[in-house]
């Protein structure tokens, strides 16, 4: 019995953790424009449309969260390796990971500018001097957080994987969490408020993103405030219930049956599920321009 | 069918990148069995140079794939890439000295399945996919190896499956502190599934010149090698790591000044804190 309180306790926190890391994230990958936004500010200036929004593509989400979180667990793994305390080697490894994805970040948007050129898409240095520091902060809380997490499945609930592997699995994970909950937010509405709630992106206004904000340019710190606000915390909340609950019905029902924690998976998924639905008619009743399911946007 | 896009042209025939790419890799790695014969550690950071010159043909041959119209696929084929290199490299390592070769002939196998499933059961019907997708294979492999022996020193599989451990000062060798009992070997996969796409994902467009994604990918491959020489210190000696290091970082510089140095070549305008300029004619 004590063993399982213990249990949910380093879950709580797991999860906990978790919430801090996909809020992180998703502010994180809006700023830099990653993701589902990307296609919309990468198609502005071929379409005439000149912005001064950070465009970082390095991958999709997960994939590059893969690389991150792993990378960042590896380091950790190694400075742990030479007897460097735990939290002071995570750190480290998460400071140099976030150094990584800097880089990374800088060379993503200068390749991408340069290359729209004969658009007439100017390099705005300034950009790339104050937003990647910020995605840099930010990356540093989701890295940080999820190789923390990690490291304490692995040394208080007896997880059997190395470290490194966890990291990738989590950070795989944590990328589609923010890919998939945050970034409809920025990239579906923010990015195009001046069509109707829900309508999606028709052909005619694409890459007519808004440019300008409440006063002067709109760059991505203004997104960043945004996503913060909204995008984040969803994506925190789906981020921190997933590792939540898998910790959950593993360390609880484990004990009862090796079949338990498999069986309240396929329920959990299954009362999400039925939640989502409802949830997704009922904004499209009271919210939408459109009430036929086929309308989905894309 | 799909219909190729044009992208960049100019620059080095790619069947010259090739040749340059597979012919340095394979010199290169091999350079770090200076190790095993002179019995040190200090020619390991030659595995990363290896990846480093196998990353840059992999960049090419992204480049020829996904000109046909794979915008979103980009990403993935660096996924591929090393999903079947990572195979390739752990079964080539357990054939001793002959490791690099064997590791490139199980690659070419592996790529030529996975191009002909592509084009003849999913249908992409793209040309150039098996023959993308065989060099693809290969260069994941080199990337996995190479790195993998800069870690740790050597690329046969009892080196990458033994580490050292000390306990009351007495030194003792287990599975779980090697770079495969560690899953270091996971890092190396995602360092160069990101690294092999990440050069022509982030250059493409109307404007891409080869040179500047060139010179991307030797970049990503430096910066890739910064952080395995800072994980080898858990492998190899401190001084062996160390001139690692070097190594990487002055590579990654070099490389980095040049990248941006071409990146103002090829930009419209490269301003500091200016507004949006319109295009004339408005919107």
């Amino acid at each position: 019995m004590e063993e399982i309180v213990f249990g949910i306790g380093i879950t709580a926190l797991a999860g906990a953790l978790a919430t801090v890391a996909g809020a992180a994230e998703d502010t994180e990958s809006d700023i830099g424009s990653q993701g589902d936004p990307n296609s919309q500010v990468q198609l502005a200036p071929q379409m005439g449309y000149i912005h001064r929004i950070f465009n970082k593509a390095v991958a999709g989400e997960p994939p590059a969260y893969g690389l991150w979180v792993a990378l960042g667990a590896g380091l950790a793994w190694a400075f742990m390796a030479m007897q460097i305390n735990p939290i002071l080697a995570i750190v480290l490894g998460s400071a140099l990971a976030v150094f990584v994805q800097g880089v990374y970040a800088t060379t993503a948007y200068l390749g991408r500018t340069a290359s729209l050129a004969k658009f007439g898409q100017p390099v705005y240095i300034d950009i790339l001097k104050s937003m990647t520091t910020v995605t840099m902060a930010h990356a540093f809380v989701a890295i940080f957080t999820t190789v923390a997490m990690c490291h304490l499945m692995i040394s208080a609930l007896g997880h059997p994987f190395p470290l490194p592997l966890l990291g990738l699995v989590w950070g795989i994970a944590l990328g589609a969490a923010g890919s998939a909950t945050g970034n409809p937010f920025y990239g579906k509405e923010r990015q195009y408020q001046e069509q109707k709630f829900g309508a999606g992106v028709p052909i005619s206004a694409s890459g007519n993103i808004v440019r300008y904000a409440e006063a002067g340019q709109r760059n991505s710190l203004d997104n960043g405030f945004f996503s913060a606000k909204l995008g984040g915390p969803a994506s925190g909340i789906c981020f921190g219930l997933i590792v939540f609950f898998e910790l959950w019905r593993t360390v609880v029902f484990e004990e009862l049956n090796i079949w338990g924690p498999i069986i309240v998976g396929v329920v959990v998924i299954l009362i999400f599920a039925i939640i989502d639905r409802y949830i997704e008619v009922w904004a499209r009743k009271n919210f939408g321009p459109y009430t036929t399911p086929e309308e989905a946007s894309s | 069918m799909s219909v190729k896009v044009e992208v960049g042209a100019g620059g080095i025939p790619h069947n010259q990148v090739l040749i340059y790419g597979l012919v340095g890799s394979l010199v290169l790695i091999y350079l770090t069995y200076l190790n095993t014969y002179f019995q040190t550690q200090y020619f390991a950071f030659f595995g990363g140079l290896a990846a480093v010159a196998a990353l840059i043909w992999g960049t090419d041959t992204i480049k020829h794939l996904c000109s046909y119209g794979l915008g979103t696929g980009v990403p993935s084929a660096g996924m591929i890439a090393l999903g079947s290199g990572v195979i390739a490299a752990l079964f080539g390592a357990t054939t001793g000295v002959l490791a690099p070769i064997v590791t490139v002939i199980i690659a070419a196998i592996i790529g030529a399945v996975a191009g002909l499933m592509a084009n003849a059961v999913v249908r992409m019907d793209i040309p150039v996919m098996v023959i993308s997708l065989i060099e693809l294979a290969i260069v994941g492999a080199m990337t996995v190896l190479g790195l993998a022996a800069m870690a740790c020193g050597t690329f046969e599989f009892l080196g990458m499956i033994t580490g050292t451990v000390s306990i009351l000062g007495f030194t003792i060798q287990t599975y779980e502190t090697s770079v495969i009992g560690g899953s270091i070997i996971a890092v190396i996969f995602m360092l160069g599934a990101i690294a092999i796409q990440h050069s022509f994902n982030a250059c493409l467009g109307p404007g891409e010149q080869q040179d500047r994604t060139l010179t991307l990918a030797a970049e990503c491959g430096f910066l890739s090698m910064i952080t395995v020489a800072i994980i080898s210190f858990a492998f190899i000696g401190m001084y062996a790591a160390l001139v690692a290091l070097v190594v990487s970082i002055i590579g990654w510089f070099y490389t980095y000044r040049k990248y941006i140095a071409l990146s103002k070549r090829d930009a419209y305008a490269w301003l500091d804190a200016q507004p949006i300029m319109e295009p004339k004619g408005g919107a």
